[in-house]
């Protein structure tokens, strides 16, 4: 399979580009949130899950949901990120660098091993499944103007409901962690 | 009535990309050439502008506080910035030792690439886009977000208790005050009925006697302050330079950077300060449009960089006429005075659409915006009146 | 490039956040351990609109969309808590909120 990648990329090399373009964000999001999730500096933690956001951005944009590409960037990095990060420093552990990494007990190790069994039990199924080994259709656009007649026809009551799950969120976050006046 | 000068840039790089091909090279190559030669000038030009603003705008301010700016480096000062750019280069670069000195080195560049990317979607003429996105305003505004990371990043990583104060400050700025400035962005491509900025250029033209730029419609009048002010606030310029004034937190979250990384940041702010007045430019003045059809003898990249630079020149105006917003005032004002507004314009302007367009729909529009208005401006400033002061301690 | 290359990329963005989410006692690293899951399901989304035999229909995009709006509120509100419950435990371990613990 790779022998085959690698002579249709070496002949054309706009498709090897084309390629290319999933495959490195793609690498670079699994590094990034590999490298999140064992950190001990929790800042460190926040800035690898932004750049593991960023490289998602770019995967979907590569793939052809260019408007979800920028959804993802604008709501994950520029609002998820900077309220986990202010989390981050208005909780301020006591020591920010050397947090506790990890429970106490065997809870970790039970932790990674429920996640390893649940990957291996995907990939059995992802690579034995018939339909999964599709090739790649030739293209697949997503114009703004058809999501937005979507989103405004089929899925108008999605969007509402949305709507306000947003603002009750909003309110409830802000009645949530407001201080108490005295 | 286009004149020869209209066709000039497009014609160069049509020229010299055949030059190039000329050779046999592959289809492919001269792509990349091309996008090559289109960033280059892009970059170029508006590293210029980043130079001759900064003399320009240290000139302006002063003169409206009746004194000469710089002009001992050349005619009439106009080397300071060759000047200024030996003084950042030769400076030592400073990074605190306990800092965290890969977040504090990464945090420039990470300021500086999404302002450069931005420039991608900006129509600087008559068929002159780099990039035909489908929805421009919204990469626009994605790739803004990144600069909030930025700021973050140059805080935390300066280990500097203002400087995560003064970056905390900033990006609670920032947020509050890119809500609006999305929405009345919005506003016009709703009218326009696309997100790309090459259509609401489009949106904008026809015009005979008056030219049909949004701004001058109640609704676009709205918006389009709107916009501008939130884009003084995004760029942290007076009188939203609470983050990085001197007189507050030192530098705010600058504190911990000295030379070329200063420089850097400095000259990130000041392209996306030209990148949000272009926007500005294409969304509510019309783009690279002439106001009267005569007009087109000037070439529309004159009439887009004309425009920038006008709009530009009011930013420094107004920089060197307000005082600084304290950061409750600032945060208010985006939350209680021009997010409503901004609805009021969003409602305003779909009334006006369907309306029809015509004289009612004016009086409508005009209603909508201006309630709302006379409401939350007296609502506003009672808030902040001065009341009798009342002495604790003595009779 | 085949639908299973991105199907095995996103099971295993899914089991890192899981493994974040099981094993970390930090309540804003479980978190992010969240958001890590919740982005390998919108890429699973993605990866099958894009090899679908019908990409005009446009649902495996929405419920990305939707999906990304319900993370930032859930993501806004866990944050929100994970502060109050600081200020009452001055800790945001989660190994310290014991209290009715028998």
């Amino acid at each position: 399979m790779m022998c085959d990648f690698l002579k249709t990329c070496c002949a054309d090399p706009m498709k090897l580009i084309g390629e290319w373009f999933v495959i490195l964000p793609a690498v670079i999001l699994l590094l990034a949130a590999a490298a999140s999730v064992v950190m001990r500096n929790l800042i460190h933690a926040a800035l690898l899950l932004t750049l593991s956001f960023i490289a998602l951005g770019v995967v979907f944009i590569a793939l052809g949901a260019e408007f979800v590409g920028f959804v993802q960037l604008l709501v994950y990095v520029g609002a998820v990120a900077m309220v986990i990060v202010f989390a981050i420093l208005l909780t301020k552990p006591d020591q920010l660098t050397k947090s506790r990494n990890m429970l106490s007990g065997f809870a970790p190790a039970a932790g990674v091993a429920v996640a390893f069994a649940s990957l291996a039990a995907l990939l059995g199924f992802i690579f034995s499944s018939p339909l999964a080994k599709k090739p790649l259709p030739a293209t697949a656009s997503a114009p703004v103007a058809a999501i937005g007649e979507a989103l405004m026809g089929d899925y108008v009551i999605a969007l509402i409901v949305l709507g306000i799950l947003l603002t009750a969120a909003l309110v409830g976050a802000a009645v949530i962690a407001m201080e108490d006046k005295p | 009535m286009i004149s020869s000068l209209e066709r000039v840039p497009i014609d160069l790089l049509h020229w010299f990309l055949g030059l190039v091909g000329s050779f046999g090279v592959p289809a492919w190559i001269l792509a990349i050439v091309s996008a090559l030669i289109i960033i280059g000038t892009i970059i170029g030009v508006f590293l210029g502008l980043f130079a001759l603003t900064s003399v320009m705008e240290r000139k302006i301010l002063a003169r409206v506080q009746n004194r000469y700016g710089p002009n001992r480096a050349g005619p009439f000062g106009l080397f300071q910035p060759i000047a200024d750019g030996i003084k950042m280069i030769t400076k030592e670069d400073l990074v605190p030792r306990t800092a965290d000195w890969i977040v504090h080195l990464l945090a420039p560049v990470v300021m500086m690439v999404p302002a450069l990317m931005v420039l991608a979607i900006i129509p600087y003429g008559r068929d002159m886009v780099p990039v035909e996105l489908d929805a421009g305003i919204l990469y626009f505004f994605a790739v803004g977000a990144g600069t909030e990371v930025a700021v973050f990043m140059a805080g935390w990583g300066s280990n500097n208790k203002y400087s995560v104060l003064g970056a905390m400050r900033a990006i609670a700025q920032m947020i509050s005050y890119e809500l609006p400035l999305v929405i009345s962005a919005i506003v016009t491509a709703m009218i326009a009925g696309s997100l790309s900025p090459s259509a609401i250029v489009a949106a904008q033209g026809g015009g005979g006697f008056v030219p049909q730029w949004f701004i001058l419609t109640p609704w676009g009048f709205t918006a389009g302050l709107i916009f501008y002010i939130c884009a003084l606030a995004e760029s942290n310029r007076s009188p939203f330079d609470l983050p990085e004034g001197e007189s507050e937190l030192v530098a705010g979250h600058l504190t911990e950077y000295s030379g070329f990384k200063y420089a850097t940041f400095f000259m990130a702010e000041y392209v996306g300060m030209f990148a949000i007045c272009g926007m500005f430019v294409t969304l509510f003045l019309g783009g690279w449009q002439a106001p009267l059809p005569f007009l087109d003898i000037v070439p529309s990249w004159c009439w887009f960089f004309g425009k920038v630079c006008f709009v530009a020149f009011t930013m420094i105006w107004v920089r060197a006429t307000l005082p600084r917003l304290r950061i409750d005032h600032l945060l208010a004002f985006a939350w209680k005075f021009l997010l409503p507004m901004s609805f009021a314009a969003f409602l305003s302007a779909a009334c006006w659409h369907y309306a029809g367009r015509g004289p009612l729909a004016w009086i409508l529009s005009l209603a909508i915006v201006g309630i709302p208005y006379l409401i939350l401006g007296n609502a506003f400033t009672n808030r902040f009146a001065v009341s009798r002061r009342t002495y604790l301690f003595s009779e | 490039m085949t639908l299973q290359i991105l199907l095995a990329i996103s099971a295993i963005l899914f089991a890192f956040g899981l493994a974040a989410a099981l094993s970390r006692s930090n309540a804003i690293m479980i978190l992010i351990g969240i958001e890590l899951m919740l982005g390998a399901a919108n890429l699973n989304f993605i990866a099958f609109w894009r090899f679908s035999d019908n990409p005009a229909d446009l649902a495996g995009i929405l419920f990305v969309i939707f999906s990304i709006g319900v993370a930032a509120a859930e993501a806004a509100v866990g944050l929100a808590i994970i502060i109050l419950v600081h200020r009452r435990i001055r800790s945001v371990e989660v190994d310290d909120a014991s209290n009715l613990k028998g």
